[in-house]
């Protein structure tokens, strides 16, 4: 048995992201206990309609996120309980609307800083519903083996250490969240754990008080004896001890107070609860309670470290006089673990995962990305460049000086081709109808490919078949070509010719082969090629593609990355005729009529629908 | 609870219309000077010069100087200002008129846990506690606001009698007006006095508690709460305050002079309890301090590290109850960092460091902390199963 939350409870929580991490610790005692999920529904009106993620155990669920108590409560007639969370400033108005709904019977505030006067209106409210506000500043509501309110208890290993899976017989009342979990734990080392226990919060008018709880626990078969905790200030402890000793209690008394060091301190010098606040004259003061409760008959240690002992002294009477047998411990195996996560279990070596990905060349976990192992700051302090990242990324390898500059120059004379060219003329368009900068240029990207711009792999690949299986036989290449392939690919042009030639692929060819000493059979090989060609027809030339084909396999690059030196190089320029059209305030364009032959049928009537 | 200074309770009381005589709150003595020729009442009435600090006592201190005229005022303005009491510096004066009045009278409200409770006294002043069983007390039920009629029956009970009765009446009225529109917690006004040839009342000393929590429903709040602590806050405290204004969870500090235990203890219910245990053993504290509500690792490592600069400590005491949710692990690491930082700044030298935690990552956040050890840190440290605060035991035995 318990008080105030049990087996039957089904909670909503009003609030945001602390309210999701209590309905995640609540889902864990549910499933320590195999009870159903006490978190049934959500207010939070800025996260209306999304569903929150709740495990218990290994067991997903959804919950639902509303924007008003009313629509939760509709939905969800099951409620029977309220959970605020939720910031100080809107703290009243949800508890006011939960203790006004009928479902409703109990309501625990955890928000702290609540104004004292919202705070008395809730506790005159409750008493005219004839409800239970409890809070604010309240840690929560745990009954042993029933349910748990709130984060109460702590982490998993912690509720079963305190042996929170099935009920003892001592109930808990403190004002402190920190010193219910310390209550619990002691109940459970020094007797046979708790039924219930209820952290009322410090404040200084809380919503309910000790002898609210205490006239519920003797109410309680199941409860024997009760621990609370109390401090100076306020009178809570004077009427808790006025009520223990009006008449003959079935439950027994133990009682820890804080403050009395406030005795020796300075005068006026006060601290901890808002409610820790000795009144005038000493009303209030820790010495007086605890006299009260004395002599009220009740069991009060003069320090905190005494309620060990005093707990266990209850306990053994309670053994002796028969009130309750003595109870096996459960062993600790018996009760479920909680699923950890993956990443736990890996971390321990316990679990093999398939990789989903594998990468080869980049790694950022650490405090800044790694290049196939090179860490991107010590690259550039020691004068790498653009290049040498992308022969690292791209090719694994980190070139020489010599390749780079090749490399840095194939970049260069890449970039941009003017606006006439598809995918420049791509992107232009996209930014005159006012499309942002990654689209437009994946507009031009999307140009990329067998007529433009996309020859560089296919030149590369097809001159290093060549080079391999025809060393000396052009005619031979050409024809398997013509059989197998079609037109050469990395040869022809459409406005240059031998007499005309492309200035690009000349200062290109003479670079690599007058200022590097790069070895470059593949490069040889295409040109040989063009002589042969060019005899054939005079536009028959070795183009920039299959220039820089031929010079990238040379510097033993995968083929399948030559078309990427093309897509790096004229991103430059795409981006580049984006701004440009940006700068200039570029208008939303059409072709012109007359650009168009409209080689269509002849205006005629709709025939009707057959 | 927040206590506020005179001017700013002044100020509220003009707001609702309880009477106060004229006053100025002033940081320069020479602007006394310009004050006076301005005003005429500075002139010509006597005045009255009291430190506008959160200091307790200060007619003891000579913080409050009477019947003078303004060359006297601007004398003992010269005085205060600036002068240095314990740890505090008198930085502002009020300047108030001194009102010759001819009765003294107590009024004041507080709330309780039912509404609140109006008291009332002919015989005010600084004999009010010798006074006690004059004050007759008049309950008002949350969310009520009694009639005039009935407070004026009730100052008419209290001993007040015709039209006194019914100005104090409507005084009493304005206050509870005041009290409830404020969200105050409680308001004293000692002496209300009167001077009977023009019939003027005024609010002569009044001290003014509001509910801080309340403040974001109050935008015209333009003052800051005092320390309730009988002194003003040392740089330490109030840095740790400003930190505190900025984080998730809690970090608070008061130091208390001459103590050579130190506390960096969590939870505001354990955190009591570990200096209760302290003075029981005959220990006496060299602050209090407690950090709650998970707080993120550099607030507890500034807290840490102030704690170590305390002067003369001997003990450490780095205790709290099994938590329910703050992190033992994150704010260990926080308390680890700051030691060490101390440790290289010369400070924890023969300092011993008493550790007693659970919660959440517990086992992590001890094993963190005991490694100090390693580092030719002088530090002991328990778990769970160590009750509460029998490590103040081991300490003041050791």
């Amino acid at each position: 048995m318990s008080i105030l939350a049990n087996k039957e409870t089904r909670a909503v929580i009003i609030g945001g992201i602390a309210g999701l991490n209590a309905a995640k610790r609540m889902a864990q005692f549910d499933f320590l206990i195999n009870r159903p999920l006490t978190v049934q529904a959500f207010v939070y009106p800025p996260e209306e309609g999304q569903h929150k993620e709740i495990y218990r155990g290994g067991e997903l669920n959804n919950v639902t996120v509303y924007s008003t108590l009313a629509q939760a409560l509709a939905e969800n007639p099951q409620i029977n309980t309220v959970l605020i969370y939720i910031g100080a400033a809107r703290a009243y108005q949800s508890a006011k609307e939960a203790l006004e709904s009928k479902e409703i019977k109990l309501v625990s505030m955890i928000t702290e800083g609540v104004p004292e006067k919202d705070a008395k209106r809730l506790r005159k409210l409750a008493l005219e519903k004839n409800k239970i506000f409890n809070g604010p500043s309240s840690i929560g509501i745990m009954s042993a083996g029933e349910c748990r309110l709130g984060v109460i208890g702590g982490e998993y290993k912690n509720l079963k250490l305190c042996n929170l899976y099935r009920p003892g017989s001592f109930g808990v009342i403190t004002k402190s969240g920190g010193l219910s979990n310390e209550a619990m734990w002691l109940c459970a080392q020094n007797g046979n754990g708790i039924t219930s226990a209820v952290a009322i919060g410090g404040d200084s008018y809380p919503g309910t008080d000790f002898v609210t709880y205490l006239e519920m626990f003797e109410n309680d078969p199941e409860t024997k004896a009760v621990v609370i905790v109390g401090e100076v200030g306020g009178t809570l402890e004077e009427e808790a001890a006025e009520w223990f000793g009006k008449e003959i209690r079935r439950i027994k008394l133990i009682a820890a107070i804080g403050g009395t060091c406030q005795e020796v301190l300075p005068q006026g010098m006060k601290f901890g609860h808002a409610g820790a606040k000795e009144g005038k004259k000493g009303l209030g003061s820790a010495r007086s309670k605890m006299n009260a409760l004395r002599e009220a008959g009740a069991l009060v240690p003069d320090t905190f470290g005494g309620l060990s002992k005093a707990i266990k002294q209850v306990y053994q009477e309670l053994l002796a006089t028969g009130v309750i047998q003595p109870e096996p411990e459960l062993d600790d195996k018996l009760l479920p673990a909680l699923p950890p996560s993956v990443q736990e279990v890996m971390k321990q070596g316990d679990v093999i995962v398939e990789p989903l990905i594998r990468t080869t060349i980049s790694d950022d976990r650490g405090e800044e990305p790694r290049y196939v192992g090179y860490a991107a700051s010590e690259l550039c302090e020691k004068g790498y460049g653009i290049e040498d990242v992308v022969g690292l990324l791209w090719n694994k390898k980190l070139p020489t000086k010599e390749e780079s500059e090749i490399i840095k120059r194939i970049i260069m004379i890449s970039a941009d081709h003017g606006p006439a060219v598809s995918g420049a003329f791509g992107s232009i368009i996209a930014a005159c109808a006012g499309i942002d900068l990654p689209q437009a240029v994946s507009a031009g990207m999307t140009m990329i490919g067998p007529r433009f711009g996309g020859a560089v792999t296919n030149a590369g690949k097809y001159f290093k078949y060549g080079v391999k299986e025809y060393p000396n036989d052009i005619p031979g290449f050409l024809n398997w070509m013509k059989q197998n392939v079609g037109p050469v690919p990395g040869i022809g042009h459409r406005v240059k010719s031998l007499k005309n030639p492309d200035k690009r692929v000349k200062y290109l060819v003479e670079y690599v082969k007058n200022q590097t000493t790069l070895h470059t059979p593949c490069l040889d090989y295409a040109l040989e090629v063009e002589k042969i060609t060019t005899s054939k027809k005079d536009n028959l030339i070795l183009n920039v593609d299959g220039t820089i084909g031929c010079i990238l396999v040379d510097l033993d690059f995968p083929e399948y990355s030559l078309n990427g030196f093309f897509v790096l190089a004229r991103t430059i320029g795409m981006i580049g005729h984006w701004i440009d059209q940006n700068n200039q305030n570029s208008r939303l364009i059409r072709l012109y009529d007359y650009l168009i032959n409209y080689a269509v049928k002849e205006e005629r009537p709709v025939p009707e629908k057959k | 609870m927040a206590k506020i200074l005179e001017g700013p309770a002044m100020k509220l009381f003009n707001k609702w219309g309880i009477p106060v005589p004229n006053y100025v709150v002033i940081m320069d003595p020479n602007r006394l000077e310009q004050l006076g020729e301005a005003n005429k009442w500075l002139r010509e009435s006597k005045l009255v010069v009291k430190a506008h600090e959160a200091i307790g006592g200060r007619f003891k201190l000579g913080l409050v100087k009477l019947g003078l005229n303004l060359d006297e005022a601007l004398e003992s303005a010269k005085e205060m200002i600036g002068r240095e009491i314990g740890t505090a510096v008198i930085r502002q004066l009020i300047v108030a008129e001194m009102l010759d009045h001819d009765e003294e009278y107590y009024l004041s409200i507080a709330g309780n846990r039912d509404g609140a409770e109006l008291l009332l006294s002919t015989k005010g002043g600084v004999d009010i506690e010798d006074n006690w069983d004059t004050v007759k007390r008049l309950f008002i039920p949350l969310d009520e606001t009694p009639s005039i009629e009935e407070i004026t029956e009730f100052a008419l009970g209290a001993g007040f009698v015709g039209e006194i009765a019914e100005r104090v009446a409507k005084i009493a009225s304005r206050l509870i007006l005041c009290f409830e529109n404020e969200d105050s917690q409680s308001i004293e006004i000692n002496p209300l006095v009167i001077r009977k040839s023009d019939m003027r009342f005024a609010a002569l000393d009044a001290v003014m508690n509001v509910d801080w929590d309340a403040r974001f429903r109050h935008p015209d709040w333009d003052f800051k709460p005092v320390s309730e602590i009988g002194r003003p806050y040392t740089e330490a405290e109030q840095q740790i305050m400003d930190i505190d204004a900025r984080i998730k969870g809690s970090v608070k500090l008061v130091e208390v002079p001459g103590g050579d235990i130190a506390l960096l203890t969590a939870g505001g219910g354990a955190s009591v309890f570990y200096s209760d245990a302290v003075v029981a053993r005959g220990g006496s504290i060299a602050n209090y301090a407690e950090y709650s509500g998970d707080p993120p690792d550099w607030a507890v490592e500034a807290l840490t590290e102030t704690i170590c600069r305390l002067p003369k400590i001997r003990h450490i005491i780095v205790g709290g109850a099994i938590a329910n949710f703050t992190d033992v692990k994150a704010t260990f690491s926080g308390i680890i960092n700051g030691f060490r930082e101390s440790k290289s700044k010369g400070y924890l030298e023969n300092v011993k460091i008493w550790v007693r935690r659970g919660g959440p990552n517990e086992n992590q956040g001890l094993a963190a902390i005991k490694k100090l050890q390693e580092e030719g840190f002088d530090i002991h440290v328990y778990d769970r199963s160590m009750p509460m605060t029998d490590i103040v035991d081991l300490a003041l035995n050791s």
